[in-house]
């Protein structure tokens, strides 16, 4: 399959959603831990479940995977009702942070041992086992046993072992959060290549943003066990819809203020226009969003929707440069420009500098 | 948001399975039927009588219970309980030094030693009793060196209360150590050296720091060791003779020798009755100390 | 620059140490030596020989107690690893109120003196009209065992990951499939290294065998006690240097095997039963 961003409507790729939650809750000791979770992912799909760290991503995984059974709610897989399935009968596999290979049987031991289960005959097995060693690069090791591979190689059994048994949807529990910086970039590009090879539908979860972001179709962001937005990677960065969103991913310049005449007063001297914003009314209070990188400074087509400012401070990034302006009293925005080719130190802004700050105004967004 | 049905179904767990039940239901009948019974039964036997033809039978008497009351039985009571005690002092002050010395000066050797010292404790009770009793025999190594030597004509170890002692702390012994060591062992050093800025001098540090910190460890070793002493027959049958008999001695008699026993029942749950208010004592006392700390 | 005084060595506590080594070691190398002399001598040797071995093999008696002590502890430690092993995983997977009871009710046998295990079970045989033979003490001694299993076993349990156990399940294998093909052999050192420590305990046994064996064959501690309770002889030495080498050897194989040098003194203290949380 081939990425697309079809996915914004769900279910357009017709036929059944692979995993659907339907009000999925789970209480432990009295503190809701995922509270009410709808969710559709559709059959192909590379979806991920983006959060901060206890906001309930594992318990859901595990309520899906039939290791904990919901408070409340349902878990449909393939369409069918799973919520009292053991996890044994169920059609899902899961790539567990820790990958829980099994430390006493070989490589292939490990692969296998799902077909195993299923009865396979010898032959189809060794070929199988075979095929999915050669898929994950791990050809020349099926003897080894796991407690001789490196980091790496040891996700690559766990993907391995649970993709050999082509389940309607694979579960994967931050598999990249073990490696160092350098191998969990090559895996990223490794995982996402294999999934389109395999066309297995991938729940992948996370609490990295630039992994939902570069490696799904779809990205749901979950916070405190409630879902606040899912959409594509393009939807969710560039039209968050609520402010734990736009700080979570990215980062964003965040201003409160109140709606007046089609824009937002964030300041005495500072009405952003808005786009109409259902729910909200004249008079409401509202925050609005802008990432720093849509911000320019000087030059400005006149589309643009411009202020006047002053650099605060002037930060070297490398490849960026990040400016602090002040636009009111008290109000400051970042901006981040990219340092272009032809853009030499002496053409960098020094603190204060008078300038004039931009974006265009479907860049702002305004949030509940 | 799916609406609740106004009264959902009771659902069936996907966790379900009998396994682990049935696992533990097999073991815990077994423990019941053949410890938790025969506890049973020592506890009610005192209570009936030995027949005219030796067998013993279920009763309402309690003439075995108030039979414990009486000179003899209580002298040996006490004794037992100091000889257990004795051991019980005598090993803390063996046991602290060595566990201290191998805890914290043991440097690489230090898993060697507690071995060497584990191995032969769990090897063979008997024989090390029997080699204790060699020894000092009267024509045993140190008797034969004494005489060897000069040093007069041996001395009757065997049959005085020392020699049973001495029996139990060598039996017993490495129930102390191994606490004390563990305590030891998780002794945050950065307070001793605290304690030696604040007490000045390691005696004191030793007594103020050291000491109190790994007091647990005392304490589960006095009742490791106390617990087989005081229950003990077979030192005082090899080394002692009929004036240091413990309660073990009487117990075993009864069962082997004397054939009552309803009586021997009624002792051992004489026995028993001091081991659990003992316990319960150090149980609380340990309770209280560590919810003050 | 004087050292500080928590690196110099106590001079007590070393002295303590090398006494309590001397203490230890001195009688069993006596038993040692002895039981190699030419001579009946329990104090003077006077030459190197094999004679008590030698009359020890031909001791048709005492055979029939090694054997007869060999087969107990063969079946108590095959006995006691599976109840054990069972009440290991049952009481880790079932956390009520109920399993901790019947936790804590097992491990009593580790804290009460033999002799009141030995009279108790002593009663319990004769009280259901079990005739007193190897089979009770075999009975008895796998009680008293159990809770040693259990003991090693669910440290090892405690220390390995749950994830495990539900990969296998997410892979399709029922709970006792899981259990079978994957947790088991994952406890397989734990399991050896109890099976010999058990084994080693049960043969040298001497207190619970005594209340509940029959008449003949003795298990071997019993014939050896009454030996001793007649006095010392180089024969003694001979069958109690065997004893002593076997069950060192058992001990020391399974200390290794349950990797109690690495861990530090938490899983000597299992053995003991000392110190539990
Ligand atoms: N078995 C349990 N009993 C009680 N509370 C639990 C249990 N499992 C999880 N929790 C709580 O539920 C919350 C969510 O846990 P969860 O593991 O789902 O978080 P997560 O999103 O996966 O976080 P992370 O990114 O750190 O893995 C946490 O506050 C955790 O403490
Ligand atoms: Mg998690």
């Amino acid at each position: 399959m081939t990425a697309t961003t079809t996915a914004s409507k769900p279910l357009s790729r017709a036929g059944t959603p692979s995993v659907s939650l339907r009000g999925l809750t789970k209480v432990f000791g009295g503190t809701t831990v995922v509270d009410h979770l709808d969710l559709d992912v559709a059959g192909g799909e590379f979806f991920s479940l983006l959060g901060p760290s206890g906001c309930g991503k594992t318990t859901t995984l595990r309520m899906i995977a039939g290791f904990s059974d919901p408070t409340d709610g349902s878990v449909l897989v393939g369409g069918e009702d799973v919520t009292s399935t053991p996890p044994h009968k169920r059609d899902v596999n899961t790539v567990f942070q820790s990958y829980a290979l099994f430390e006493h049987l070989d490589v292939r031991g490990n692969v296998g041992f799902g077909l195993r289960r299923k009865g396979l005959d010898r032959r189809t097995l060794d070929r199988r086992v075979s095929e999915m060693l050669e898929l994950v690069e791990l050809a020349d090791k099926g003897r080894e046993k796991p407690s001789r591979l490196s980091g790496g190689q040891r996700q690559r059994v766990a993907l391995a072992r649970a993709l050999i048994n082509e389940p309607k949807v694979l579960l994967l529990d931050e598999p990249l959060a073990a490696l160092d910086l350098q191998l969990r970039h090559a895996m990223q590009a490794e995982l996402k290549a294999l999934q389109r090879e395999v066309g297995i539908t991938f729940l992948f979860v996370t609490h990295d943003q630039d992994e939902a972001l570069s490696m799904s179709d779809r990205v749901a962001i979950m916070n405190n066990g409630v879902l606040e937005q899912c959409g594509t990677p393009e939807d969710v960065y560039e039209r968050p819809t609520s402010v734990f969103a736009a700080g979570f991913i990215g980062t964003s310049n965040l201003m409160s203020g109140v709606w007046s005449h089609g824009s937002v007063v964030v300041a005495p001297s500072v009405a952003i226009p808005a786009p109409a914003h259902h729910g909200s009314a004249e008079g409401d209070t509202v925050s609005v969003a802008v990432r720093p990188e849509k911000i320019w400074l000087g030059d400005h087509t006149d589309e643009m929707f411009r202020l006047p400012g002053t650099i605060e401070a002037t930060t070297y990034h490398g490849a960026t440069t990040r400016y602090r302006v002040a636009i009111a009293p008290g109000l400051a925005l970042t901006v981040l420009e990219q340092n272009l080719p032809r853009m030499r130190a002496e053409d960098r802004w020094d603190p204060g500098d008078r300038v004039e700050v931009g974006w265009l105004p479907e860049h702002t967004v305004v949030l509940t | 948001m799916v609406a609740l049905g106004p009264a959902p179904a009771p659902r069936r767990s996907a966790q379900r399975t009998w396994l682990w039940g049935a696992l533990l239901a097999v073991p815990t009948a077994w423990m019941v039927a053949f410890f938790v019974i025969s506890m049973v039964i020592v506890v009610l036997l005192p209570f009936g009588r030995t027949t005219n033809d030796g067998f013993p039978v279920f009763s309402t008497s309690l003439d075995n219970y108030r039979a414990l009351w009486n000179d003899v039985y209580l002298e040996l009571f006490v004794r037992s309980v100091l000889y257990a005690l004795a051991t019980v002092v005598l090993s803390a002050l063996i046991a602290y030094p060595t566990a201290y010395a191998i805890a914290l000066h043991g440097g690489r050797y230090k898993n060697a030693l507690i071995a060497a010292v584990v191995v032969p404790f769990f090897a063979s009770y008997l024989i090390r009793m029997y080699a204790w009793k060699a020894l000092l025999s009267d024509d045993g190594l140190v008797n034969s060196g004494l005489r060897g030597s000069g040093l007069g004509d041996g001395i009757a170890f065997l049959n005085t209360p020392w020699a049973v002692i001495g029996g139990l702390v060598y039996g017993f012994v490495v129930f102390m150590i191994l606490p004390i060591y563990a305590s030891l062992e998780r002794l945050d050093v950065s307070l001793v050296e605290a304690g030696k800025d604040l007490y000045h001098g390691p005696v004191r540090t030793f007594f103020s720091v050291t000491l109190p910190a790994t007091r647990y460890g005392l304490y589960g070793g006095a009742l490791l060791v106390f617990l087989p002493a005081l229950g003990d027959f077979v030192s005082a049958q090899l080394l002692g003779g009929a004036g240091t008999y413990m309660m073990g001695n009487l117990v075993q008699q009864q069962f082997n020798e004397g054939q009552n026993w309803p009586l021997g029942s009624a002792m051992t749950v004489g026995m028993m009755a001091a081991l659990t208010a003992l316990m319960v004592a150090y149980l609380r006392a340990t309770s209280t100390q560590a919810r003050e700390t | 620059m004087p050292r500080r005084s928590l690196e110099r060595r106590p001079r007590t506590a070393v002295a303590v140490t090398v006494l309590l080594f001397a203490w230890l070691y001195l009688p069993i190398l006596a038993v040692t030596l002895f039981s190699f002399n030419d001579k009946k001598s329990l104090s003077a040797f006077s030459g190197f020989s094999l004679r008590w071995y030698h009359d020890l093999a031909h001791d048709q008696a005492l055979l029939e107690s090694l054997v007869a002590s060999l087969q107990i502890a063969t079946l108590a430690t095959l006995g006691s690893l599976v109840l054990g092993t069972m009440l290991a995983l049952g009481l880790e997977r079932v956390r009520s109120r109920r399993g901790r009871v019947i936790g804590a009710v097992t491990l009593l046998p580790l804290v009460t003196p033999e002799i009141v295990t030995g009279v108790a079970a002593l009663l319990l045989f004769t009280g259901i009209g079990l005739k007193l033979s190897l089979t009770t003490v075999v009975l008895a001694e796998i009680t008293f065992s159990i809770a040693y299993v259990t003991v090693i076993v669910r440290g090892r349990l405690a220390g390995l990951s749950t994830e495990v156990e539900e990969a296998a399940r997410d892979l399709g294998c029922t709970p006792w499939q899981a259990l079978r093909l994957v947790t088991l052999p994952a406890l397989v050192p734990a399991l050896l290294g109890a099976g010999l420590l058990v084994f080693a305990l049960v043969f040298d046994d001497f207190v619970l065998a005594f209340f509940t064996t029959g008449v003949d064959p003795q298990p071997l501690p019993v014939r050896v006690y009454s030996s001793i309770r007649f006095g010392v002889s180089p024969a003694i030495n001979a069958i109690g240097t065997l004893m002593l080498l076997v069950s060192a050897l058992l001990i020391v194989a399974a200390l290794v095997l349950l990797r109690l040098f690495g861990r530090g003194t938490s899983s000597l203290e299992l053995i003991t039963g000392g110190e539990r949380r």
